[in-house]
């Protein structure tokens, strides 16, 4: 199937500052596409460019199969960076503009995106009255009208508070059921962890990995055991064969393996038989945090 | 286009400077004339003065001369849609709808195309503002001479020319500096200070007239000053003939200057990051 997306060899500089080196990946339809990276990663800079913001030194970039272009930028719903709008306009007025100028949406559908942001009571307030967390929810809205199949966030959850994360939070897991594209930059590992089924991490403009979360996260088998003896469960556990390393978190131990080779029942027969009854024996998956800082950690 | 002017007065029918614009332009264009109009009644009503001012004077208020009057006159207060000019570009940057504008659907030249529609609106609200006033001064002052209204109209599309090369001076400031105040600064500085002492400076030190090369000197030579100043000192019948017969000149160097002004617009807003 053609990607939504698929960025070759896109590289940008600021003077002698490399905030993107030759990054190339794709993102397929229906997917919810994670870009990690610590700040100053280029994150900003490569949806910048995808959305005509930046000038890309070199590479190329394609819309649904075809070079970026007014036309398919009015396909796509987005929040880059921080909500702009006309500060003595009211939201209606904004998003009335935002409709002109995509073709987007109507009147109706602004009524519908500003209920779904939560913003109906105040969608006849000017903007400049608004909260930051409320701002952030008018751009959100400014996104959604029209019901894009392709959606484009920047920290999406920026300047919310606890109860508003969640909800955009559900609402991009809602709109990834409904099978939109969402393209999503973030540095809140946790919040790309609960809701990408893709991710590319980036570090100081290079892309590190990039690809379906379990992919990227699963590069080797973490097997966490634990026994009553401690001392002793580590001493057999150094013994066992075809682990490459162990490493103690808490009362338990960690054994990694190379991917697709750990066999629990192997473990726990071996623990057994040189005396140690385990207490728990748990294959684990590697946390995106996990993962984030072994790529991005000099 | 149609589409980009219906987008741009989205943005402006509720922008208050515009509407505040509107009010101080209608009330001043009236107001300054009105006061070039009281001196000219108050010399020429007088017993022994009146019929030598009449004669030196005319009426330039009285229909075909209100319209190069109230066209001179009024050009002074171009200042006043400069401003709402100014802010109209840098709001975008301030508000960076000038990103999202593109971000939804519009091309670079889409952007900067909206832009020359504002200029070109709001220079032809000023137009018809300052048409209205010569006309209604046409009327007022000396409705025995309505049938020559038709004369001189050519000053209505000069006055258009000159008020949109100098609003174009605006946006210039506005969009290559992207802070209101410090471009408003540049425009005051540059309209009020540097060009009037800088053409007099070439005009009385230098002895040339290079001083009609300033940028708002080039535009403000196409309005040349009313006839009557014409018959004041020994000169000043010789210069105003000069200034009358360099108006054509003017005009092709103001369309040069300001075709060059938004092609360098179009280029640079096609290269630059936003």
């Amino acid at each position: 199937m053609q990607p939504i997306l698929s960025i070759q060899g896109v590289s940008k500089n600021y003077g002698s500052i490399q905030a993107l080196n030759s990054v190339s990946f794709d993102v397929p339809q229906g997917c919810v596409f994670g870009i990690l990276g610590p700040n100053g990663s280029g994150k900003t800079t490569l949806l910048s460019i995808i959305l005509d913001i930046l000038q890309a030194r070199s590479g190329t970039y394609n819309w649904f199969g075809k070079p970026g272009s007014a036309a398919t930028r009015k396909l796509i719903g987005s929040l880059l960076e921080t909500p702009n709008f006309y500060h003595y306009l009211s939201a209606v007025d904004n998003l009335n503009i935002t409709h002109a100028i995509s073709g987007r949406g109507d009147a109706a559908d602004i009524d519908r995106v500003l209920e779904i942001v939560k913003l109906s009571a105040r969608k006849k307030s000017k903007f400049k009255t608004y909260s930051l967390g409320m701002k952030q929810r008018l751009a959100i809205g400014a996104a959604l009208l029209g019901n894009p199949d392709v959606l484009v966030f920047d920290e999406p959850t920026n300047g919310l508070d606890p109860v508003g994360i969640a909800e955009i939070r559900e609402l991009i897991k809602q709109l990834a059921r409904d099978g939109k594209t969402i393209i999503m930059a973030s540095h809140l590992l946790d919040e790309v962890e609960k809701v990408c089924t893709h991710v590319a991490i980036l570090k100081k403009g290079n892309l590190l990995t990039a690809g379906p979360v379990d992919e990227v996260l699963a590069n080797e088998d973490i097997v966490e055991v634990s026994a009553q003896d401690t001392v002793k469960l580590k001493e057999v556990l150094a013994s066992i064969p075809g682990h490459t390393h162990l490493k103690e978190e808490g009362k338990a131990i960690q054994l990694f393996f190379p991917i697709g080779t750990a066999n629990m029942e192997d473990i726990n027969r071996y623990c057994f038989n040189q005396g140690i009854t385990l207490n728990q024996l748990l294959l684990k998956k590697k946390s995106l945090e996990t993962k984030f800082f072994e790529l991005t950690n000099d | 286009m149609l589409s980009l002017i219906k987008i741009e007065w989205l943005k402006i029918k509720k922008y208050p400077a515009f509407w505040w614009m509107l009010v101080i332009v209608a009330l001043t264009y009236p107001s300054i004339n009105l006061m070039f109009l009281n001196v000219y009644e108050e010399i020429s009503t007088g017993k022994e003065m009146g019929a030598i001012a009449k004669m030196l004077l005319g009426n330039p208020y009285a229909f075909p001369e209100t319209w190069h009057s109230v066209a001179f006159f009024s050009s002074f207060f171009i200042v006043l849609p400069a401003i709402l000019v100014i802010m109209l570009i840098t709001n975008e940057y301030n508000y960076r709808t000038h990103r999202q504008n593109i971000i939804d659907g519009w091309s670079r030249e889409n952007f900067i195309t909206s832009k020359l529609c504002d200029v070109l609106i709001i220079s032809t609200i000023i137009t018809i503002v300052y048409a209205i006033v010569a006309a209604g001064y046409g009327f007022y002052t000396d409705s025995k001479t309505f049938y020559r209204w038709a004369e001189q109209l050519e000053y209505i599309p000069l006055f258009y020319l000159q008020t949109f090369a100098q609003l174009t001076l605006a946006f210039l400031l506005g969009y290559l500096i992207k802070k209101a105040f410090i471009a408003l600064g540049i425009y005051f500085f540059q309209y009020l200070i540097i060009e009037n002492i800088g053409v007099s400076w070439f005009k009385y030190k230098v002895g040339n007239d290079l001083g009609r090369f300033f940028p708002f000197e080039i535009s403000d030579r196409i309005v040349p000053p009313p006839a009557f100043i014409g018959n004041f000192g020994k000169d000043a019948k010789a210069g105003y003939e000069k200034a009358v017969a360099a108006v054509p000149e003017h005009v092709i160097m103001t369309i040069i200057l300001t075709a060059a002004i938004w092609f360098i617009c179009y280029r640079v807003h096609k290269k630059r990051d936003l």
